[in-house]
């Protein structure tokens, strides 16, 4: 029926001229590219994503949904003369070498991804002999991983536990009147490296370490009797190190409920807000940690590289909810802008290509503003990008940038301490198994 | 070691030895009666907490009411356990033991899609403090779990040996066979073990949700500790269940403060391996069964 009535209207030369013009009309606006709903490009994502640290890897994978629907609205990306869609293809490593290392072979051998994206820490060395073998470029968020050797490993987007220097040295230019500390971590590949970072920062910033730091195990469920060991000692300041959102939640908690009255920082405070709902706001107030909400309006500043974050923050609010931003949120997707761009360089998606475009002239955009490829003398390669970061503070319930600050100025004058107390925990490069 | 944290850390093993001896007594309760080693008890601990993450934290019902609502769920999913799992395999204690297992998954898998994988937060039911002197400090969040700790304990020993079900149940866990010969009810005593034993770790779990911030996962820590705890008090022995938990609680709160965690999980395992050589039976072991 509706075939005849449309048939009654239009006749046979009509439809023809019409088809014609619209065919001849589409070939003229069709750009000269091809677009991106024929062409993808696919990305690994191997990150814990169930488990005590898919805090920091699940996040991640909501960014890159945003990133990637960003992107592909725009068209895709350009790589030579095709424009691609970007699909992200994930992989829980539940942060276990052996799962990590299936994950891998997995990406890259059945779904042809062309760039893994990983949290590293303790599944890289699973890894690491996939990406050796396949030649395959992956990014960490924790340059710790990197040796000499990992020549296709990069840490373009945070440099691990690096950055932690710089809200010590804010600490103390803005509170020098706290002199002592005591640092509490998690006994693992994120925690170590971690605390070697604080005890150089706080050695350079004139404060003294209370005691030796105080590792625990990952299985820990009470934190009660931790934080009276470290409180017994009268500290300035509790750090809580690199510890996971599971540990400093209940830290906190323990700080709050056993009475303490002093000053809190932490490398990361994901999920702040529930740690005001369980302690106060006036016992938050000025915790420092390295992580902002992107809706803040410091990340607007011009040497910022991360494009549109208080969108990117609305948006990623709008789709998981209130409180559910994480400091990983934007990592990943940040580290897309930067391959994204790269590869779009090389004209390829070929990892080694890919990666000397990255690194062209030594310098590149990492999120937080112009940065250098660094690390020789930390890492025995320089592969991690590195230039200013954040110092967060917690103001009124709510967390706010205060300043960034440079951490390759910070390097220039105390490397000798970083180095000597990297050396004291076995985490050198030339130490590390 | 000052005298301060000396009494906060008396203070700390307290309240660690509280819920624990509650998740052990319903470990040894339930197989004691039933002869089954219950693997997914750490997952009743979770299920209780996950009640008060539901109805708490996510619906704003009464905290205290929460928790009597996690009580009697747990319970339930324990008479369903039994009817379901334990009870068609109860000729074969590691078909029963294997079932747990199974259980222990699909329970984690239903939190999973239920909550989500990440820790949950629920606020205390209250901040209040007591201050016993300066850097002494108990939470009434602690202390809740100290005090209902001693009343369901004191009201479970003296239903076992006050009461015609608790003696049935001690009868069960003496000989089985005897019991039934006796006119006592094996499917009953069943029952009533695996809801007082799951109840007892549904209502750990309720109460220690706002100073734990339940995960799907959280049951694993919880579960091998027990087994240290039952095996140390001797398996099958509610005292000595008790009597284990307060012990180990001290030495791995003692040991972790004044050394550090690590060192205290060797302690602790060390603490099993010791009695087990000394005194395989456990430390009352032999002496006192339930």
């Amino acid at each position: 029926m509706t075939t005849k009535f449309a048939l009654s209207l239009v006749n046979r030369r009509d439809f023809l001229l019409t088809t014609a013009a619209a065919t001849v009309m589409a070939g003229v606006s069709m750009p000269k590219i091809t677009f991106a709903a024929d062409k993808v490009v696919k990305i690994g994502f191997l990150a814990p994503l169930t488990g005590e640290v898919a805090a920091w890897g699940k996040p991640g994978l909501d960014g890159c949904s945003i990133w990637a629907d960003w992107v592909n609205a725009d068209g895709g990306i350009k790589i030579g003369d095709d424009a691609y869609k970007v699909e992200f293809v994930a992989y829980d490593d539940e942060y276990d070498p052996g799962k990590a290392r299936t994950g891998a072979v997995k990406l890259i051998k059945e779904d042809g991804v062309k760039f893994v994206m990983m949290l590293g820490g303790d599944p890289w060395p699973g890894v690491s002999p996939v990406s050796d073998k396949e030649k395959m470029l992956f990014s960490t968020l924790l340059p710790s991983d990197l040796t000499p050797e990992t020549k296709l490993l990069v840490a373009p987007c945070e440099v691990h536990p690096i950055y932690n220097v710089t809200g010590v040295e804010w600490l103390a230019e803005n509170k020098p009147d706290l002199k002592t500390a005591v640092i509490v971590a998690q006994d693992d590949s994120l925690g170590k490296p971690s605390v070697a970072t604080y005890l150089a920062a706080f050695e350079a910033a004139g404060i003294k370490v209370l005691g030796d730091p105080i590792f625990f195990d990952p299985a820990t469920t009470d934190f009660a009797p931790i934080m009276s060991k470290m409180l017994a000692l009268k500290p300035d300041i509790i750090c809580l190190d690199t510890c996971y959102a599971d540990y400093v939640h209940p830290l906190t908690e323990q700080a709050f409920q056993q009475g303490f009255k002093g000053q809190m920082i932490s490398c990361t405070a994901d999920f702040y807000p529930k740690m005001v709902e369980k302690t106060s706001k006036e016992f938050m107030e000025g915790f420092i940690f390295q992580f902002p909400d992107f809706d803040d309006p410091a990340l607007n500043a011009e040497h910022v590289n991360f494009r549109k974050p208080n969108d990117f923050f609305q948006e990623y609010v709008k789709r998981f909810g209130e409180g559910e931003w994480s400091a990983v949120s934007w990592e990943y997707a940040s580290i897309m802008d930067l391959w994204s761009d790269a590869a779009g360089r090389a004209g390829t998606t070929d990892p080694e290509k890919v990666l000397e475009a990255m690194q062209v002239g030594g310098t590149g955009k990492q999120a937080f503003g112009e940065a250098k490829w660094w690390g020789k003398e930390l890492f025995g390669i320089d592969n991690a990008l590195v230039g200013l970061w954040p110092v967060v503070v917690i103001e009124d319930g709510k967390a706010r940038i205060k300043e960034f600050k440079s951490i390759p100025a910070w390097w220039d004058k105390h490397k000798a301490l970083m180095i000597k107390h990297m050396e004291a925990l076995n985490q050198m490069y030339y130490q590390r198994s | 070691m000052t005298v301060e944290l000396l009494l906060q850390t008396i203070v700390n093993a307290t309240y660690a030895a509280s819920y624990m001896a509650l998740i052990a007594v319903g470990l040894v309760l339930i197989f004691g009666v039933m002869g089954v080693i219950n693997f997914a008890h750490g997952e009743l601990y979770m299920a209780g907490a996950y009640v008060i993450v539901a109805l708490y934290a996510g619906s704003g019902v009464p905290f205290f009411l929460a928790v009597f609502a996690g009580l009697i769920f747990v319970g339930l999913l324990g008479l369903l356990m039994e009817y379901g799992l334990f009870r068609p395999l109860r000729e074969n204690p590691l078909g029963g033991l294997i079932a747990s297992i199974g259980f222990l998954l699909i329970l984690q898998t239903v939190a999973v899609l239920g909550f989500g994988i990440r820790m949950r937060h629920v606020p205390p039911a209250t901040q209040d403090t007591i201050v016993f002197m300066d850097g002494v400090v108990l939470t009434y969040q602690r202390l809740y779990v100290i005090v209902a700790t001693v009343i369901l304990l004191t009201a479970l020993w003296l239903f076992l040996r006050k009461s015609k079900f608790g003696w049935a149940l001690r009868a069960c866990a003496q000989d089985r066979e005897a019991a039934a010969l006796q006119g006592i009810s094996i499917n009953q005593t069943a029952r009533l073990a695996m809801f007082i034993g799951a109840a007892l770790a549904g209502v750990a779990g309720a109460l220690t949700a706002p100073l734990v911030a339940p995960t799907p996962f959280m049951g694993h820590a919880v579960i091998i500790t027990a087994f240290i705890i039952i095996i140390v008090g001797g398996i099958g022995s509610l005292g000595g269940a008790v009597l284990a938990a307060i012990l180990y609680a001290f030495v791995y709160t003692f040991v972790t403060t004044i050394y550090d965690g690590t060192l205290a999980n060797i302690v602790g395992l060390l603490l099993m391996l010791i009695v087990l050589i000394v005194k395989p039976t456990g430390l009352f072991g032999a002496k006192e069964r339930a």
